[in-house]
């Protein structure tokens, strides 16, 4: 092709430069394609390996539940089981132990200073959020940190019992807690599973012991727009103390008495048993 | 086109190391909840361990970690026992279902509060959402002594059909304190009403035998009649 330029110098030389870049390429490309098939060939191994693992675990674990499988790495006479794995089992069950104390309500764990508690909270059987207070126990029992919402009366609360009743201060604590996780996972409830008869959001405060919402009661094709304003006036209960409703559409309501009547307290009904949940 | 090879293998990689976790939990859990020592045998194993480390075997530091940990836990334990009351005398459990979100198990829980013992049996289904673990109590049946009082039995039955164990436990607490107050407080004026009707039981006596020996002496002499008692000490 370029036979006319090889014999002059320039020629040959850029000749011999493209040649060297095209085996240049090749090599470059030689390398990456024995790379990629390096690392398929590694990946599959891989992939082997493991499915031979998982598979002995699935043997394992299926013979385990036939009930077959002897403990390994424990000398089959009981009267000498090593100490290792006796150790590890105990400590286990132990552990195992203090988990069902978060679910009494009241856990915790001594520190070199005092004793950190884990307040844990809940409604009905669901468990919510937990708070922790770490306490220093000198020179006189105190709060070193602790996770409380700050509209939890804590200062007060420990100001009446802290020094001279710990239980009675973590028991009215756990009061408080419980009754605002309880409020406020009724609201969100509320909010999720009567999303379609609420009109607009479910307005509460951050102690969620104040709800207003308004929301729509259907009855003989006519629709009655209603107001709700749930007070909760103890701080320590889940279960509103006030609740006020009211319609909106006064006027065309006294038409039918009767109706509007039937109408409020189903929807009294309503929002009690949606508050009582 | 080798690049989609790479990507399928990595898949089934990731997928089967997932597996694999899941099936080694799967089997610790299994051998775990199938397994029990007495305290003997623990007791029995750490003297062995004892043995061991003095005979200088080796891995001895991970043994002796391991009685350090149990040693703490075991603290820990003891401390929220006698802090909360509540004494737990066996705990078993069994895992039903276990996937990479979700894990079901079978608790069974004994224990005494004060003087009153129960027997609980829950299912615990814990659920990993983003960026926390929730936890779901179903089935919770109640066995308590003192269910023949009316007011317990209705406690206890709203809160089985609730699945409300928090509120079980913390109500347990509380009543149990106060039933061993009013216990105490029962004996203490058991004891003191006991000695207050002999106390007026004697009274009596004596009284009844002083009209007595008044009538006695009147007819007979002015001296005072012998049997009655000079002095009444009571103890």
């Amino acid at each position: 092709m370029e036979e006319g330029k090889a014999y002059s110098p320039d020629g040959v030389f850029a000749h011999l430069e493209m040649l060297e870049a095209r085996a240049y390429e090749a090599a470059v490309k030689q390398e990456e394609t024995e790379q990629q098939e390096e690392k398929l060939a590694r990946l599959k191994a891989r992939v082997q390996e493991l499915r031979l693992q998982r598979d002995e675990l699935r043997a394992k674990v299926d013979l385990q539940q036939k009930g077959q499988l002897g403990k390994e790495g424990v000398v089959s006479d009981p009267a000498q089981p090593s100490a290792r794995p006796v150790l590890e089992w105990k400590i286990k069950s132990v552990k195992a132990m203090l988990e069902v104390f978060y679910l009494t309500g009241i856990s915790g764990k001594l520190t070199k200073r005092g004793v950190c508690f884990c307040i844990s909270t809940a409604y009905q059987g669901t468990y919510l959020d937990s708070y922790y207070l770490d306490l220093l126990a000198k020179p006189q029992m105190q709060i070193h940190r602790h996770s409380v919402p700050i509209f939890i009366p804590l200062e007060q609360i420990a100001k009446k019992y802290l020094q001279t009743d710990i239980r009675r201060f973590l028991s009215v604590l756990s009061d408080h807690l419980n009754a605002y996780v309880g409020r406020r996972y009724q609201a969100d409830q509320l909010q999720e599973h009567f999303s379609d008869q609420i009109e607009g959001t479910l307005q509460r405060n951050s102690l969620c012991n104040l709800l207003v919402f308004n929301y729509n009661v259907s009855s003989e094709s006519k629709t009655f727009p209603f107001n709700a304003r749930l007070l909760y006036g103890d701080l320590c209960r889940s279960l509103p103390t006030e609740v006020i409703v009211s319609c909106a559409r006064v006027g065309q309501l006294c038409w039918c008495p009767v109706v509007v009547l039937q109408v409020w307290i189903r929807s009294v009904k309503t929002c009690c048993f949606v508050t009582i949940l | 086109m080798d690049n989609s090879i790479c990507q399928v293998y990595e898949d089934e990689i990731q997928s089967l190391e997932e597996e694999i976790k899941l099936l080694a939990e799967k089997y610790e859990d299994s051998q775990q909840e199938s397994t029990f020592f007495s305290d003997e045998e623990i007791l029995m194993s750490i003297k062995s361990f004892q043995r061991e480390f003095q005979g200088g075997s080796k891995g001895r530091e991970s043994l002796s970690d391991l009685k350090a940990q149990l040693e703490s836990l075991e603290t820990d334990l003891s401390f929220l026992m006698k802090f909360t009351g509540i004494q737990f005398t066996s705990h078993s459990k069994k895992t039903v279902e276990k996937t990479r979100n979700r894990t079901v198990r079978k608790h069974r829980l004994s224990g005494n509060c004060h003087s009153l013992s129960f027997q609980l049996e829950f299912q615990l289904l814990e659920m990993q959402n983003k960026e926390s673990v929730s936890a779901v109590i179903s089935d919770l049946s109640i066995i308590m002594e003192s269910r023949e009082d009316s007011d317990v039995s209705k406690f206890v039955s709203s809160t089985e059909e609730q699945g409300n164990l928090l509120t079980f436990f913390r109500s347990l607490s509380s009543y149990a304190e106060w039933y061993e107050h009013r216990r105490c407080t029962f004996l203490h004026f058991k004891a003191v009403w006991t000695r207050i009707s002999l106390f007026h039981i004697l009274h009596d006596f004596f009284r009844e035998l002083q009209e007595i020996c008044k009538v006695k002496t009147s007819w007979h002499s002015q001296k005072p009649c012998p049997i009655l008692p000079e002095q009444i000490v009571f103890i």
